[in-house]
């Protein structure tokens, strides 16, 4: 009993084994009659690592005739979106080290490339196909080159390639690729410091790379700063009223923010509200945060500026009949705004900074753009660029702060346009003198 | 600065006696001031104004006002003198009510304004009062149309072209018409001061305060609003308070010379009665010292 059924096990072993020896020589004995050997790109122009997308490239694809088989012609599937100049193909049979004298010729049908051999190349053959006006789609992206080829009037189809990778033809691309070929920007990158701080290349990579982080940046401080003007006046307002109640509420709302930093708001805002499962947009959380942080520094400005009103402007408006109310809206409120305007530039100027802290809980935004491209380039580069995306617009807004200051002075001392004749004034004045 | 409490004089605190009856006080006032005011009274007239033992106390210590009693009548022009610090220009912001009297009375048209009063009575009376201030107060965000007209379009509820018709031709009055479309920065001292009169007078109030209208002036620029003013006493029949140093001008605009300090009424009569004739020594040494 005992012997029968080890050796049935044992037999059924043997037969497993031996229909998988099998198996394994019938399949890839039709599989690999051609057996693809590798497939190349590389950009027509010296220089440059990678290949683009749009740009002239040689193709070069390789395969080796396996044994038992022979190949009469083969079509290259190339990919949709690209094109090619099938006449100038370069097609070399090599056997050994010799070269066959089998010729061919190539044909392009859309995006496939026929060839014809004068003879059928049988075994051991190198076919080398060089397609040297080759463009890949412009969109860039992992690039797969198969097709059929037909042995003894069968057609079979030709084992995958390795995939090539090609780049996205962008604008930015284009630069970058010109710039790699020119001598001053290699004597430029070979100073280390010019080279890690403001690599050319990278500079024009960053400037398309990181514009959606500053988009978001500017989107987050201007969505967040009108919300941020009308609680900041509320509680200005609140802090100047005759209420102890409102004045307290707004005192402590005032300092409390003031009085701790933004990134710790950040913090508990961001870690705490999904604790308590309220589960908001991070970009919308962000404007949230913004908005509340400079209500606080804004409250502070405009009750400075409702405070540096001269009393005597209350007692006019008094003397005309106006109440609180309107005295606060016609009179007050207008010429604080006025007055407060380069101040809450100013603060405009430090909210729109400030949005870098929420790079910190992953919105992204300018700071976290460059700080993705830099750990992927390790070149200091995308930071650089990164300050120019906010100096654009902190130093306009720098300029203009000073422009009002002057303006304001000038007005303050009685200077700026005069609605009629200037001369009318002077007569005027020295009417007055007689 | 922002208040807007209740108002609230304790008089009983302050052993003052109650304010008279019209009919009364009318007589009695009448009785006093005929002989020391060139104004023409009519038959059974009441003052418009009538101030009793007003007493104004700054930070609980310092007493400005120690007892003032005052009448003015209809069309009056009374110019109250005084030297600094006698209280001249804390009673007349008291009159409409930028100060809050410590105690006394005050009436406006025999209606009393001292005493509990809601902030929205205050700023009905405060329509009848216009005021002018030593430092104008003009808004310097709005030009000098805009001046005059913010107190008819958010107070009166004008129409925009009603109200900018009238500050037009309150502009005209004051000389300055031209200047309608200048921001009070870009106009003289003189001419802000009368955009200031061409804004209390659009809102046709029954009377006009002035604080030391030309005090702020440079001399040239004086003789320009005091002008406007004169034009105003003469041909507008307006009732005027003006606290002033401008002897000139008293002498001959005003119906009533007013000579206050330490905080009471020292001496009033008509302009020749205190300038040609003063008759307390102080009166006489503060004329004496002017001239």
């Amino acid at each position: 009993m005992d012997k029968t059924n080890k050796r049935m096990g044992l037999r059924s072993l043997v037969a497993a084994f031996v229909l998988a020896i099998a198996f394994m020589c019938v399949l890839p004995g039709t599989a690999f009659g051609l057996t693809t050997g590798s497939t190349t790109a590389k950009p027509n122009e010296d220089g440059g690592t990678g290949v683009i997308g749009g740009l002239p490239t040689r193709l070069t694809w390789e395969a080796t005739v396996d044994e038992g088989d022979s190949v009469q012609s083969l079509e290259l599937v190339l990919p949709e979106g690209g094109s090619f100049d099938g006449s100038t193909t370069k097609i070399t049979a090599l056997k050994g080290l010799d070269r066959s004298k089998i010729e061919g010729e190539a044909s392009p049908q859309g995006n496939k490339l026929n060839v014809k051999f004068s003879e059928p190349l049988n075994a051991g053959h190198l076919i080398r196909l060089e397609v040297t006006d080759m463009r890949f789609p412009p969109q860039g992206g992992s690039v797969v080159v198969g097709g059929t080829y037909v042995s003894g009037g069968e057609t079979k189809q030709l084992q995958d390639a390795p995939p090539i990778e090609t780049i996205a033809n962008t604008f930015a691309q284009t630069i970058v690729s010109w710039l790699d070929h020119q001598p001053w920007v290699q004597a430029w990158n070979s100073n280390q410091f010019l080279g890690m701080f403001f690599k050319p290349q990278l500079i024009v990579t960053s400037l398309f790379a990181l514009l959606p982080g500053w988009f978001v940046c500017l989107g987050i401080v201007i969505a967040s700063y009108p919300f941020a003007v009308v609680l900041g006046l509320i509680f200005a307002l609140m802090k100047v009223s005759r209420f102890k109640l409102l004045r307290a509420i707004a005192i402590v709302y005032i300092n409390v923010l003031r009085g701790t930093p933004l990134f710790l708001q950040i913090y508990i805002v961001f870690f705490g509200l999904p604790m308590m499962n309220i589960n908001i947009d991070n970009y919308i959380l962000g404007i949230i945060v913004m908005a509340i942080n400079s209500s606080a520094y804004l409250a502070e400005i405009f009750r400075a500026g409702i405070e540096s009103i001269p009393a005597g402007q209350y007692e006019a408006a008094s003397s005309l009949g106006m109440g609180h109310l309107q005295t606060m809206v016609n009179i007050i409120l207008p010429q604080t705004i006025r007055r407060v305007i380069p101040t809450v530039t100013s603060d405009f100027i430090t909210a729109f900074k400030d949005t870098s802290l929420l790079s910190s809980v992953g919105v992204m935004e300018l700071m976290m753009f460059s700080k993705n491209l830099t750990s992927i380039t390790g070149n200091m580069t995308p930071y650089v660029t990164a300050g120019i995306f906010y100096l654009i617009v902190t130093l306009p807004l720098i300029k203009v702060v000073t422009v009002i200051e002057k303006r304001m002075a000038r007005s303050e001392r009685g200077g700026g346009k005069r609605p009629k004749a200037k001369a009318d004034a002077v007569k005027e004045e020295v009417a007055d003198a007689i | 600065m922002l208040s807007n409490k209740r108002l609230h004089i304790s008089n009983d605190a302050q052993d003052v006696p109650p304010a008279l009856d019209a009919e009364e006080a009318a007589r009695a006032a009448h009785e006093r001031d005929k002989s020391i005011t060139k104004h023409h009274f009519e038959p059974h007239e009441h003052p418009c104004v009538r101030i009793e033992h007003l007493m104004k106390t700054f930070d609980g210590d310092t007493q400005v006002l120690t007892d003032v009693n005052l009448t003015v009548w209809p069309g009056e022009v009374v110019c109250v003198l005084g030297p600094s610090g006698s209280g001249k220009s804390t009673m007349l912001r008291c009159i409409n009510l930028l100060e809050t009297p410590t105690a006394g009375h005050i009436l406006i048209e025999d209606k009393e304004i001292t005493g509990h009063l809601l902030q929205s009575e205050v700023n009905k009376l405060r329509q009848n009062l216009g005021m002018v201030f030593q430092s104008f107060n003009l808004f310097p965000h709005l030009t000098a149309k805009g001046n005059v007209m913010i107190g008819q379009t958010k107070v009166l509820k004008k129409s925009k072209e009603e109200a900018e018709a009238e500050a037009l031709k309150q502009l005209d009055a004051v000389g300055l018409l031209d200047r309608a479309d200048y921001k009070p920065a870009q106009l003289s001292g003189g001419q802000q001061q009368r955009v200031a009169i061409a804004r209390a007078v659009a809102m046709h109030p029954d009377i006009i305060l002035f604080d030391e209208p030309t005090s702020a002036l440079d001399p040239e620029l004086v003789r320009g609003v005091l002008d406007v003013m004169r034009k105003l006493a003469e041909h507008g029949g307006m009732t005027m308070i003006v606290v002033t140093h401008e002897m000139g001008f008293a002498r001959e605009v005003a119906d009533r010379v007013v000579f206050m300090e330490g905080g009471v009424v020292v001496e009033q009569g008509t302009p020749e009665q205190v300038f040609d004739h003063p008759q307390h020594k102080r009166t006489a040494e503060f004329l004496g010292s002017i001239d």
